[in-house]
């Protein structure tokens, strides 16, 4: 079963690759362009931290694994799973129908029917991120694997949870904008800056520190408790988001919009 | 001939305000929309609150580049209100070229540009008020009231002349449709350009010497950093610098949009119909 669904996947990306080359010149533009996008971005951390140079024990080269950390799992999660962002729109107007009656995991379907260019591009700058950071150790490698994958795991699950809430709701677009925004903005922040309540909030309701400053502290140094904690946030999200989807997917009402994928 | 002119002038002018005015109350039916949108701000100010507080006590500073923490905060909420109250317009500009709907838009008895910087002012004038209450509320718990309000009128005069110039570079972006169909790209860096040198995630005070002179002579600082400084360090001499640089950038590419949008509109090719 698990065998046929990777078969089902693989096949899925190979589709939108393929339909993505059909415009390189689009492609490229999106990969490059977003590849330049991040690097003027992180501009104002060497800015910043060439006039401040530390604030509460984090530098530049912390800022370079944690930007590089949450762009590879950010831009592997819309590249392999674009509908993720989505989601709420798909299940407002009724596209769900299509998905609906095929013979194939719903969930995992739409997520994959598309594929965002500019994640690539994300993923490519993150990597490079890591490198100038100096983590290129085999064994940092194999850390910098796991973290983007918990990583990935956590914005994906967050990202589907959230969505789902327009089986409940009927229109969660605005929601799941404001909360993706949310997400990714409190990601690529320093962990420390955040005391008391904003700490609870990015480990639970927003668990932006989920997929940014804890595998970037697995990356800096591997530790058995951090990846516990990582693995564990990763699951009961994962397990949530499922949950959330398929109770919601009970729910579901459209007035027949089934119709040949363009 | 004097008053013909007068009068076609005054029609002309008077074209646009309406598609303004239309659009102001297009957006105005939605006010949950409106709210919920002020939720962004309100995610950015908390940030900032936390980066620049952390930030201050650390260098054990009460001021950095002249301003204080409370004055960067204020600084900082306005420059996000400015941006997140705008639309993407060259966004708009680019869909009507990809999906072939210019054809129908420029046959219509407006300039398709000034066309849809009026729906942009439009768009802007109801979504500041909220944006402001938002992230104002916020800054004024976390911080202390703002700084003197008495110069808020032309903090307004100045924001407004800053969207024109936005708008005036994303109708820039938004022609380069006409020739890539894809714009993604060149959006997101021009984004990025605000962000650093118009001052949106940092006060250009706080650059090194060189790269403020560089930023500041510059469009970008004329949309953001010029009205969010007005409004944290108000004064009337300040405020005519910062209109004749905003004039400046407003004639120079307002000319280089109208010879872009000539070109581009001999380049067109609508396929189907």
């Amino acid at each position: 079963m698990m065998k046929k669904e990777i078969t089902f996947l693989l096949h899925l990306w190979r589709a939108n690759l393929i339909a993505a080359m059909e415009f390189r010149v689009a492609f490229l533009s999106q990969v490059i362009g977003m590849m330049l996008n991040n690097a003027l971005y992180f501009l104002f951390w060497i800015i910043f931290f060439d006039r401040f140079q530390n604030v509460r024990g984090w530098g530049l080269n912390e800022m370079f694994i944690l930007f590089g950390i949450v762009a590879v799992g950010y831009g592997a999660g819309v590249f392999l799973f674009g509908n993720v962002m989505q989601l709420a729109d798909v299940i407002a107007t009724g596209k769900l129908d299509y998905y609906l009656s095929l013979p194939r995991p719903v969930l995992l379907h739409v997520l994959a029917s598309r594929s965002l260019s500019s994640g690539l591009g994300d993923f490519t700058y993150g990597i490079l991120s890591l490198l100038v950071a100096g983590v290129a150790s085999p064994d940092a490698i194999a850390r910098i694997i796991l973290g983007a994958i918990f990583s990935m795991i956590v914005f994906l699950a967050f990202m589907t949870l959230i969505n789902s809430l327009g089986f409940w709701m009927g229109n969660a677009t605005m929601l799941a904008f404001q909360a993706g925004n949310a997400m990714l903005t409190f990601a690529l922040y320093p962990i420390t800056l955040f005391d008391g309540t904003g700490k609870f909030i990015l480990f639970t309701i927003i668990p932006a520190a989920f997929m940014g400053a804890v595998p970037a502290e697995l990356i800096r140094a591997f530790d058995w408790f951090t990846l516990a904690q990582l693995f564990f946030a990763a699951l009961v999200l994962l397990a949530l988001a499922l949950f959330v989807f398929r109770r919601g997917l009970r729910r579901y009402e459209s007035g027949s919009a089934i119709q040949i994928q363009s | 001939m004097k008053s013909i002119l007068r009068f076609t002038s005054l029609r002309f002018a008077s074209k646009y305000f309406a598609i303004l005015k239309t659009q102001l109350l297009n957006t105005l039916i939605y006010p949950a929309d409106l709210a919920a949108r002020s939720v962004s701000i309100l995610i950015f100010v908390w940030v900032f609150i936390n980066l620049w507080s952390v930030t201050y006590r650390a260098m054990g500073q009460d001021q950095i580049g002249g301003m204080s923490l409370r004055e960067t905060i204020w600084y900082l909420m306005l420059a996000e209100a400015i941006v997140l109250s705008k639309p993407r317009l060259a966004q708009n500009i680019s869909a009507a070229v990809k999906d072939g709907s210019i054809a129908y838009l420029l046959n219509k008895p407006y300039n398709f540009l000034l066309y849809q910087i009026s729906i942009g002012i439009g768009e802007s004038i109801t979504r500041l008020p909220f944006n402001l209450i938002a992230g104002g509320a916020l800054v004024w718990m976390a911080m202390g009231p703002p700084p003197d309000l008495g110069a808020f009128p032309l903090v307004l005069i100045a924001i407004a002349l800053g969207w024109i110039i936005d708008f005036l570079i994303a109708a820039l972006i938004g022609l380069t449709a006409f020739m890539t169909e894809e714009i993604a790209a060149f959006e997101w860096i021009y984004a990025k350009f605000l962000l650093l040198l118009g001052g949106l995630l940092i006060p250009l005070d706080f650059f090194p010497a060189w790269l403020k002179q560089i930023a500041q002579a510059l469009p970008f600082a004329y949309t953001i950093y010029g009205p969010a400084r007005l409004f944290v360090h108000p004064s009337v001499e300040y405020f005519i610098a910062l209109s004749v640089g905003q004039l400046f950038w407003l004639i120079s590419l307002g000319i280089g949009v109208a010879l872009w949008y000539r070109k581009g509109t001999a380049w067109l090719t609508i396929n189907g119909g």
